[in-house]
């Protein structure tokens, strides 16, 4: 393993959005044969470098050397130029859903193809199959790929990448839809690969992937590097998230307004969740307390809030209330890009539209006062930072989208929150605000459901824990627990 | 709340707050007021080109003429905000009025001989349109056709159904009970013209202050989005195309008015005019954007550059040429204008 000959070289990279300097003359180096992180808070530049890195978007200025291939950036796309040096998986699975898994694997690909651009099939899918093999997913080469879940999807993108054999990758979150089996093999692979030389660039939140996979972090900062090619070793989580934050911070605890006698909001009984459960499910909420559903991707966790929410309807059973009428629910869906904002809608009507009808006279005209009182007010309760009340959702950073679809949620006042994974893809500042948030929430009586992937997030927030496995309840965590419990009890060794 | 209610307040979206120019220059472009300088240059040029151009007399008449153009594609516009299309329109102008006509005047004059009393004419119009429209939704929603396609259907479908019904003949003077909207005069302003202004109006009022408006930009921008802030879409869908359907039998009213018959052709193109007026008033194809503001001066300028083409004795040949250029234009110079002023990229 060479690891001296830099295969990645950029030098005063800038790019600028309309009014945000989104990268302000960053430096960066990657050798060959090394996983390179690449960590920073949501809105540090860090899509927009290796974005700029693999031509996806266009660098306004600087200098660019990957492998052979060295130019300079005007602003003018030059993803073509560097089309066999360098992979880009985005963090979000772009697969054609109506081709095949061995159409979508070797789309482009030269190793299929032959005279006159003739794909042969027949090669296709036995490499696919020995591919699909390899990596232990098990699904037909010829399975279309609209049918597969959000893990898999995710796997083929970076098979697909992978299998192009160029000598650097860029990983943009590549875990965020994976399973911890999924997530074993994947960076299996990326150490395998790296021992035969490929190169890196890792983009992660999880700072725990980070030290597992990464050989070198930089760290940036407001679209500058403010560490550069520190060994993993010699950092801590504490110095990173320092670093990340430019501001020591504290990671904040969770807050116990339980009451057991506390009366139940939202009761479901006998549910099955969808057409695979096999056991009838029971669960209730009361007034506050903060349940996190956890357990693994698939196990039906999200399908149960979903029910809850009123937002999907269960194979059996049903949703009530003791007092009667069911409460009301403000909802935080999984996907915010998928269904959370209207991106071309301004902050103001992304807001007001989870509560149209309370701000509407008998006529249906919305009233102008109440609505920019109501919004203003949830902006500040959720800390929304936007120009305005009317710049577009779509311009905001992630964490504040969040913000929006929190602010949404809490239109109609709500006695029961549910929130579908609250922070994804938020970074760690946003994240201990929407924190305080649904604990504060808690504390003026409202029930909070928290669907999680992330075990430090379940446990900085929830007073109960319900572990949902294969479609049915399988555990249960109450009151004073640690981390280490919870990610014991979840892989059911507790 | 927090101790860290700051954190983010140096976050990406405002580095820099947009001057005050740049803020006007959005805003304007938001409302739909990109074409008005167009309009007002066109109309400056008019009044050299043709002396005959600025005279009240001629104005009126333009106005008259894109009423039903206006109707349309006011119509169409429900449709294009939540991100659908309809053809079928242009169908709904010719067959709702012919419907109306069939029914109400004597066998002899081409009718079914049902003789329905005059008060029944715009009743059976506009119901005939409406229940086009519902059906059209009920494709779209419960069937789950691609509007293009069942739409597409149902246009050739009505154009046939003109012939039917008609008999292959158009119906003259069908009756003022059909006719007055698009023909009589209140104070020597069209009637047709005083409709579309107060269809624009009020349809233009509920896009920008009603929750139903609202809703439609909703579901136009993200449709699970909307369908997870508990929006009924189904019904948004279903009755946007209601509510398109039914501005365009109104529209097909005043046409036969203005002709004084129900013609068999009646109506023929006003689809591609429609979609062309919307897009150039800003409407967005994509769905989710656009202001009735804008379509009106999309409308009008079709008017106005169709009218000064006329009184400028270009050839007719060179009329629908030069009509089409103008639209390709047109378009352009909305779409730079609207990612230029906002920076978020939509489909036209």
């Amino acid at each position: 393993m060479e690891n001296s000959h830099p295969i990645v070289e950029m030098r005063n990279i800038t790019k600028t959005f309309g009014s945000t300097r989104a990268l302000r003359g960053v430096d960066f180096t990657v050798m060959r044969g090394e996983v390179h992180a690449l960590v920073g808070r949501n809105g540090a530049g860090k899509s927009t470098l290796v974005s700029a890195l693999s031509g996806f978007t266009s660098a306004d200025t600087g200098a660019i050397r990957i492998s052979d291939t060295r130019f300079e950036a005007t602003g003018q796309n030059y993803a073509a130029l560097i089309r066999d040096d360098i992979a880009h998986v985005q963090q979000t699975p772009r697969l054609f859903d109506h081709l095949t898994v061995a159409e979508n694997l070797f789309i482009e690909n030269p190793l299929i193809r032959k005279k006159f651009g003739v794909i042969s099939h027949k090669s296709m899918l036995a490499r696919a199959t020995a591919l699909l093999n390899e990596w232990n997913i098990d699904i037909r080469a010829n399975a279309h790929a609209g049918e597969l879940d959000a893990g898999t999807r995710q796997l083929l993108e970076i098979i697909k990448a992978l299998s192009r054999g160029v000598p650097v990758m860029i990983l943009d979150e590549p875990t965020a839809a994976l399973s911890n089996a999924e997530k074993r093999v994947l960076f299996e692979h990326v150490k395998t690969l790296k021992n035969a030389g490929i190169s890196f660039v890792y983009i992660s939140h999880h700072l725990d992937e980070v030290f597992e996979v990464a050989d070198i972090v930089t760290i940036m900062r407001d679209g500058q590097v403010v560490k550069a090619r520190e060994p993993v070793g010699t950092l801590d989580v504490e110095t990173i998230a320092n670093l990340m934050m430019g501001e020591e911070t504290v990671r904040s605890a969770r807050e116990d307004h339980t009451d057991k006698s506390a009366p139940i909001l939202l009761q479901a009984k006998g549910l099955r969740v969808n057409k695979f459960a096999t056991a009838d499910i029971d669960f209730e909420v009361r007034r506050g307390e903060i349940v996190a559903l956890a357990g693994p991707v698939g196990s039906g966790k999200e399908d149960l809030a979903m029910i809850l929410a009123g937002q999907k309807i269960p194979q059996s059973g049903q949703v009530t209330s003791p007092r009667g009428t069911l409460p009301t629910i403000g909802f935080v869906p999984t996907d915010r890009h998928a269904s959370g904002y209207v991106g071309i809608l301004g902050v103001r009507e992304n807001v007001s539209v989870g509560g149209l009808d309370i701000l509407s006279g008998p006529l249906g005209f919305i009233k102008g006062r109440k609505e920019a009182d109501l919004v203003a007010q949830l902006a500040r309760l959720t800390n929304v930072i936007s120009s305005s009340l009317e710049q577009p959702v779509s311009q905001l950073s992630g964490g504040n989208q969040q913000k929006v679809v929190f602010a949404r949620s809490l239109c109609r006042s709500p006695d029961v929150i549910v929130a579908l994974s609250p922070t994804r893809g938020v970074d760690v500042g946003a994240k201990e605000q929407l924190y305080a948030l649904l604990r504060d929430l808690a504390s003026k009586g409202l029930g909070v459901v928290v669907v999680s992937d992330e075990e430090d997030e379940i446990e900085q927030l929830a007073n109960r824990v319900t572990i949902v496995f294969g479609g049915k309840i399988v555990d249960e965590l109450v009151g004073d627990y640690s981390i280490k419990d919870l990610i014991l009890h979840m892989e059911g060794v507790a | 709340m927090s101790v860290q209610a700051d954190t983010t307040s140096n976050s990406n979206a405002q580095d820099t707050g947009p001057s005050k120019l740049s803020a006007f220059g959005s805003a304007f472009v938001a409302q739909g007021f990109t074409m008005f300088p167009v309009l007002l240059l066109l109309i400056i040029v008019g009044a050299f080109v043709a002396p005959a151009f600025l005279t009240s007399r001629n104005l009126i008449n333009i106005l008259e003429q894109v009423s039903v153009l206006g109707l349309t594609t006011i119509g169409l516009t429900f449709v294009v905000l939540i991100g659908r299309l309809d053809l079928s329109l242009e169908g709904v102008v010719g067959f709702a009025p012919m419907l109306a006509a069939v029914m109400l005047v004597p066998a002899a004059a081409g009718g079914y001989g049902v003789e329905l009393p005059g008060w029944m004419a715009l009743f059976v119009a506009l119901g005939a349109a409406g229940l086009i429209g519902l059906f059209n939704g009920f494709m779209v929603v419960k069937v789950g056709l691609n509007p293009f396609i069942s739409t597409l259907g149902l246009l050739v479908l009505l154009r046939g159904g003109v012939l039917i019904i008609s008999n292959g003949r158009s119906i003259y003077s069908p009756g003022e009970a059909l006719t007055y909207l698009g023909s009589a005069k209140i104070l020597g302003l069209p009637v047709a013209v005083i409709v579309f202004v107060v269809v624009a109006t009020i349809v233009g009022l509920v896009f920008q202050f009603h929750r139903y408006g609202r809703a439609l930009y909703a579901v136009g921008g993200n449709e699970e989005a909307a369908r997870a802030a508990g929006i009924n879409v189904d019904r948004v869908i279903w009755s946007a195309f209601f509510f398109a359907a039914l501005l365009s039998g109104l529209a097909g009213v005043l046409l036969t008015g203005r002709l004084d018959s129900a013609v068999t052709t009646q109506g023929q193109g006003i689809i591609f005019s429609a979609f062309a007026a919307a897009v150039i008033g800003g409407v967005s194809l994509g769905g989710g954007k656009g202001t009735i503001i804008g379509v009106v001066s999309g409308v009008l300028l079709i008017g106005v550059i169709n009218n000064l083409l006329t009184l400028a004795q270009v050839p007719s040949f060179y009329v629908q040429a030069s009509t089409g250029a103008v639209i390709i234009i047109a378009a352009v110079l909305t779409t730079v204008a609207s990612q230029r002023s906002s920076g978020v990229k939509t489909r036209t």
